[in-house]
């Protein structure tokens, strides 16, 4: 035994020692943080440091990430950080929803507080495509009537539901479907429901579950998205509606082929029929929360809610439209305009109401009787007046829209 | 003056014959670091694991990720772990091949394989305290395998699991065994062991008149071999744990389930393949124990090797013990493979 075998030794030692130190050296410094509300410390931020918050009413240091999307928050290492998020890079997927937007009363909380938004998606059409699927297993005699039986998924209400409303719908499974037509419709013609993941050849973008809507793709453009937003654009509604029909001869969806560059030209399809405000406004300057997110009842009909129309802004000849005057601080007016303060909305404001009593939040009366509101995506603002002692001849009785657009139509 | 402690444990010379690489491999001493690397490295790793079922996997991600060097405590800690049970191996089939278990060394030859076995207990208790998802599988299908012996099998489950399902009894039962029960056993052991191999008369040799090389190296030669051996391990060591980090996995949410991975630790693949062959309690728990009363076995029921072949390899005298133990390791290492590579 020389000393040599022992100095050789000593060095690979020393070697080893050196570049176990060097790779430690080369380790993330472990960024913190611990959220008020969990009191957990969590080191997602030692990568994901330049994320920008997702939204005003979820601030960082109040939430944090983990509450929303799982993960391991004490793991440094990427792939088992990441190994138990919820919903993958969607917490929001109606599979993982209640978890992750519903956990500690946030989202799933009760009625009477507007607090059970995702008790409302869960059950809405346009999580359970309901109508579409009983309308087609009746054109291809799968069933006797268009009563509607079978859901993307199984749902029960049970709450009392309204007259309309359905009491449960089975789970729909096209593998057990008889005609080939039928299998064929589920696998080409589920994936503009909330459940699904979108088409792949799809020209617009968007995730599964609330993400479907509140984080909207800019420029349609897809890939990574950290934004909830209130302020949704058409374009995101566009996403499901208006971008295509469906071929029932070929069971296939047939996506626009016009090449759409003005907001003019998109907003419908070339065959749609619209009046000016339908255009220029985004959709939900109109359609209320509960008509785009449910109103806690199954329907399988459009018509059993969406009730909003021409006359819930402008009213009729002989009718203003409602109204209501804001007196507390917890109105559900004054916490939505919070989420997207494009009008400064202040106690003893006067805003529109609708049939239903959903505040119109975006709107507000004017001093000389006119009305104003302001573009929820675009903030842009536009006045108006009601039909009321204006020239226009309508019955106030017909609201429907081929009626309306008699006059009131957009030529392209 | 006096002799000094370690001096207890080496013989003032031995034959250089005997002390060459090619034949010890240097297994033994090896081992003996690689208990000394776990003990320092475990004892750094208790200030920071809490066992209980709500903690455990996020404070083995605190050792991992967060405290300063915890990873790379955590790192040696797994390797060292996985080479004691190659190096304990290769030193038994060493001292098999080289038929050096004959009397007076045939108490510590069971010494030494009660040290084997619960070097694989330890393994695997220490594997179950990670308490993830990449544990659950084992923990499951290892302590039903349990309730399958005959008469004793639920008794032993309830003993071993502290109830009638895995949770936080058992945890904490396998975190005592692990630190304490498993270890008190084998720090006794391994004293024990190592002191037998001196009152046996240190290296097995041949008998003095029989022995062709007369040279022998001194106490200090022997130390500087070992320190050598430390060193050449300690770079395998570090090397092993600064590139290839210790397996984990995501927290358990709910214990009962077999989600995860269904697969065993490394050193159980050849059993998790023989249990596909049918009946849980014959392949999970008869074979392996049959496999371990032959080895036990090995000198009391196999020709003994004569006195003059000892102190090289595979002497002529003890053909059938080598056999059977290559038979079961290449058995074993076969299975193992098996396992590792379905045949779809």
């Amino acid at each position: 035994m020389s000393n040599r075998n022992l100095f050789f030794a000593a060095t690979i030692l020393l070697i080893s020692i050196s570049l176990t130190w060097w790779l430690q050296a080369r380790q993330a410094q472990p960024v913190g943080m611990t959220p008020t509300v969990t009191g957990q410390v969590e080191y997602c931020l030692t990568c994901h440091a330049d994320l920008e918050e997702i939204s005003a009413a979820h601030p960082l240091q109040t939430y944090g990430c983990v509450i929303c999307h799982g993960g391991e928050r004490l793991a440094l290492d990427a792939d088992l950080a990441h190994s138990s998020l919820r919903g993958g890079n969607n917490p929001s997927d109606l599979s993982v929803v209640e978890q992750s937007c519903g956990d500690g009363d946030c989202h799933n909380g009760a009625a009477s507080a507007e607090r059970d938004h995702i008790q409302r998606v869960m059950t809405s059409l346009q999580a359970t495509y309901a109508g579409a699927i009983a309308n087609v297993r009746y054109t291809f005699s799968a069933q006797p009537d268009l009563t509607p039986l079978f859901g993307t998924v199984e749902v029960s209400d049970n709450s009392l539901p309204s007259q309309t409303g359905i009491l449960h719908l089975d789970a729909f499974d096209p593998s057990a479907e008889n005609n080939p037509f039928l299998k064929t419709f589920g696998t080409n013609c589920l994936t503009c429901h909330l459940n699904s993941q979108p088409a792949e050849d799809s020209q617009g973008h968007r995730f599964s579950g609330c993400s479907a809507c509140h984080s909207p793709a800019e420029n349609n453009q897809s890939g990574f998205i950290h934004t909830l937003t209130t302020a949704i654009p058409y374009s995101q509604c566009s996403a499901c509606h208006n971008r295509g029909n469906y071929d029932l001869r070929t069971m296939t969806f047939v996506e626009r082929t016009d090449q759409p560059v003005t907001r003019l030209e998109s907003y419908y399809q070339p065959i749609g029929q619209f009046t000016q405000c339908e255009y220029t406004l985004d959709c939900v300057d109109c359609h209320t929360r509960s008509e785009a997110m449910g109103d806690g009842d199954i329907h399988a009909n459009q018509k059993d809610f969406e009730y909003v129309q021409c006359q819930t802004c402008h009213g009729t000849p002989s009718e203003l439209p409602l109204t209501k005057t804001l007196t507390g601080l917890d109105d559900l007016a004054i916490r939505l305009v919070l989420l997207n303060p494009v009008v400064d909305l202040k106690l003893g404001d006067t805003i529109l109401v609708t049939e239903q009593g959903e505040p119109l939040w975006n709107t507000r009366i004017l001093a000389d009787g006119t009305y104003e509101m302001i573009g929820k995506a675009t903030r842009q603002q536009f006045s108006f007046k009601p039909v009321m002692g204006s020239a226009c001849t309508q019955s106030g009785q017909d609201q429907s829209s081929a009626y309306c657009h008699e006059c009131h139509v957009v030529e392209r | 003056m006096r002799p000094n402690f370690f001096e207890h444990i080496h013989p003032p010379t031995i034959p250089t014959a005997q002390a060459r690489w090619r034949y010890t491999l240097g297994a033994g001493g090896t081992a003996v670091f690689l208990v000394l690397v776990l003990v320092v490295t475990g004892a750094l790793e208790m200030f920071y694991y809490i066992p209980t079922t709500g903690e455990a996997a996020l404070s083995v991600q605190t050792i991992s990720y967060l405290v300063p060097f915890g990873g790379l405590v955590r790192n040696l800690h797994f390797w060292s772990a996985q080479l004691l049970l190659i190096v304990s191996a290769v030193h038994l089939v060493r001292v098999v091949f080289t038929g050096a278990y004959i009397p007076p060394r045939r108490f510590n030859y069971l010494l030494g394989l009660g040290l084997f076995v619960l070097a694989i207990l330890l393994d695997f208790t220490g594997y179950v305290l990670r308490w993830d998802t990449g544990i659950q599988w084992a923990l499951v299908v290892g302590t039903n395998l349990v309730k399958t012996i005959p008469w004793i099998g639920e008794l032993l489950y309830r003993t071993l699991v502290g109830g009638t399902t895995p949770g936080s009894a058992t945890l904490v039962r396998f975190y005592t065994w692990h630190v304490f029960g498993l270890m008190l056993l084998a720090a006794i052991l391994t004293t024990w062991h190592v002191f037998r191999v001196r009152r046996d008369g240190g290296i097995a040799v041949p008998p003095p008149g029989e022995r062709g090389d007369r040279e022998r190296i001194s106490r200090s030669g022997l130390v500087r071999t070992e320190i050598l051996a430390m060193l050449f391990s300690g770079s395998a060591l570090l090397l092993l744990s600064a590139v290839s980090p210790a397996p984990i996995a995501p927290a358990i949410t709910e214990i009962t389930t077999l989600s995860g991975q269904a697969i065993a630790p490394w050193f159980f693949l050849w059993v998790q393949q023989m249990l596909k062959w049918g009946d849980p309690f014959t392949w999970g728990i008869l074979v392996p124990l049959i496999i371990l009363v032959v080895i036990a076995l090995v000198p009391y029921i196999f020709p003994r090797p004569a006195k003059q072949d000892l102190g090289s390899w595979f002497p002529k005298s003890n053909r059938l013990a080598q056999i059977v133990l290559a038979g079961i390791a290449l058995a074993i290492t076969v299975l193992t493979i098996m396992e590792l590579i379905p045949v779809s």
